[in-house]
This record gives C-alpha cells, sequence and structure tokens, in this order.
C-alpha cells in the first residue's frame, strides 16, 4: 500500500499583528486508480472539463493548481471554477492558486470551469486505500 | 498583509518517487491586493449532534465574486471517526481522524452552506479551521 504525504504550510508576517506561521501534515494510505500531475486547457463549459470521474463510494483526494496562462501559453488573470459534476460550485481559483480536498462517497465527480476564454490547470487525484 | 500559502504532495505511489509543490499569496478576487481577514477557530461535533452549519459556513456576508480560503482540519485521533462535508445538500467528501482540506470557498449563496456531520454512530470529532477571506461588509445596528 502506498502512502500520500500532503503538507500544508500557512505563513503571513503582516496579516495579522501577531505572526501567523502554522503547518499541518498528514500520512493517506493510497492506492489505484490515480492520476499524476495532469494538466488540462479548462474551457468555459464545466461538463467537458472533468478531472475526477464520479466516485462509487471510494474517497478521492484531489489535487488542483490554477496556472495563470491560457491555452496558448498567454498570461491570464481569470478565475477557474473547482465543481463537482452537475456544476455544485466549492470555490474559485486564482491564477497561482491551489486547493487539496477529499472527494468522496457519493456519485459526483469533479470538474473545472473558466470564467472566460482558456485557463491551463494541473491537477492530480489519489484514490483513498 | 500577504499570507504565503504552500503546499507539498509526495508519495510513493509510483516507482519513482512523486513529489509535487506549489506556493502562493492569496489574494482578493481578480485583483493584487492581499486577502486581510482571517478567522479561526475550533469545535466538536458528535454524531448525535445531526448535521450542522460550521460557524464560519453561513455565506450571507460575503457575497458573489468574493475570494475566500478555507483551511479545515478533523482533530479526532479514532481512525474510524470522520467529518462528512457538504455544500448546502450536495456531499463532497469525508476528512477522516488528521485528514484536513484547503479550499477556494465560493460564500455566494444558500447552496454554499458549509455542513459538517460526524459518523459513525458515537463518533465526536474535534475541529479546528481557517478562513481567509475579503472584508465583510458590517451590518447595521439592530
Amino acid at each position: 500500500m502506498a502512502t500520500l504525504t500532503p503538507t500544508l504550510t500557512l505563513t503571513s508576517t503582516d496579516a495579522t499583528t501577531d505572526q501567523l506561521s502554522f503547518s499541518v501534515t498528514d500520512q493517506l494510505s493510497v492506492t489505484a486508480p490515480h492520476i499524476g500531475l495532469a494538466k488540462i486547457a479548462v474551457t468555459t463549459v464545466g461538463a467537458n472539463n472533468i478531472i475526477q470521474p464520479a466516485t462509487d463510494g471510494q474517497t478521492y483526494y484531489v489535487y488542483v493548481k490554477h496556472t495563470g496562462v491560457d491555452a496558448s501559453g498567454s498570461t491570464v488573470t481569470t478565475t477557474c471554477n473547482v465543481e463537482l459534476t452537475g456544476d455544485v460550485v466549492i470555490g474559485k481559483l486564482a491564477a497561482g492558486e491551489f486547493m487539496f480536498m477529499p472527494v468522496g462517497g457519493h456519485s459526483l465527480g469533479v470538474q473545472l470551469q473558466a470564467s472566460s476564454g482558456t485557463i491551463v490547470a494541473e491537477y492530480a487525484y489519489f484514490t483513498k486505500a | 498583509m500577504a499570507t504565503t500559502c504552500e503546499l507539498t504532495l509526495s508519495s510513493d505511489i509510483t516507482s519513482s518517487e512523486m513529489n509535487i509543490s506549489a506556493s502562493t499569496v492569496l489574494k482578493k478576487a481578480e485583483l493584487n491586493d492581499d486577502l486581510e481577514l482571517i478567522e479561526m477557530g475550533r469545535g466538536t461535533i458528535a454524531e448525535s449532534d445531526g448535521s450542522k452549519t460550521a460557524e464560519f459556513g453561513l455565506p450571507t456576508a460575503l457575497g458573489v465574486d468574493k475570494a475566500a480560503k478555507l483551511f479545515f482540519v478533523n482533530k479526532a485521533t479514532d481512525p474510524t471517526f470522520y467529518i462528512d462535508i457538504d455544500l448546502h445538500d450536495t456531499n463532497v467528501g469525508r476528512l477522516y481522524a488528521g485528514d484536513w482540506m484547503f479550499i477556494p470557498y465560493g460564500m455566494n449563496d444558500v447552496a454554499s452552506e458549509f455542513v459538517i456531520e460526524a459518523e459513525p454512530s458515537g463518533a465526536v470529532c474535534p475541529y479546528e479551521f481557517a478562513l481567509f477571506q475579503e472584508p465583510q461588509t458590517l451590518v447595521a445596528h439592530s
């Protein structure tokens, strides 16, 4: 059985008068199927940009990053919606931003939708063992 | 007022070890201004509580086209205890003991309501959260 180790660190020296600094990590048991780091040119129709298939009761750990460029490689400032299939919006990623979350226990997948034009996103998912 | 966020993922799931690393500064929606409001807290939810809206989970004040990022962790130590995460009536996934998530959070309307439920029977799950967001519009004095 394989292990996925995610680590998140949040720091700020000036968001508050007391410095913010914390780090959290985890050890997740994962198995196939998994998608390593992949790229997709996200369009404005979420249903055409499904990056994680519908679950069948299993849990997926999903990573998504907005790369900040479009399909031609030009810099963009448009946002990328992260949604469950069926257009259930979780939130929007700005250029350079990313997310990591578990998805599962239902029959929905994950899709991406650009606010306009195209956005190149990177993604990966792992199946909980 | 920059908050820097870094994420690394490493795994031995492939024969060559995989490493993913990303870093960003949290920004307001479609602006280069930093997010400046941080709300942090902790709580406990028990299976007997049923499904509840989290303290930060009522998307009434922020509104559309605003940015927010949410960190949420299940601090339970029993590996069988998990927190079911819903956006209003849509189930997103489960956070098992020690698991966490970091997501962009819509907070647009009632469909974005962040709902939590401890499972299975008898589960008691402490949790912690940090919400990074744009300043809210203060409400009128009642």
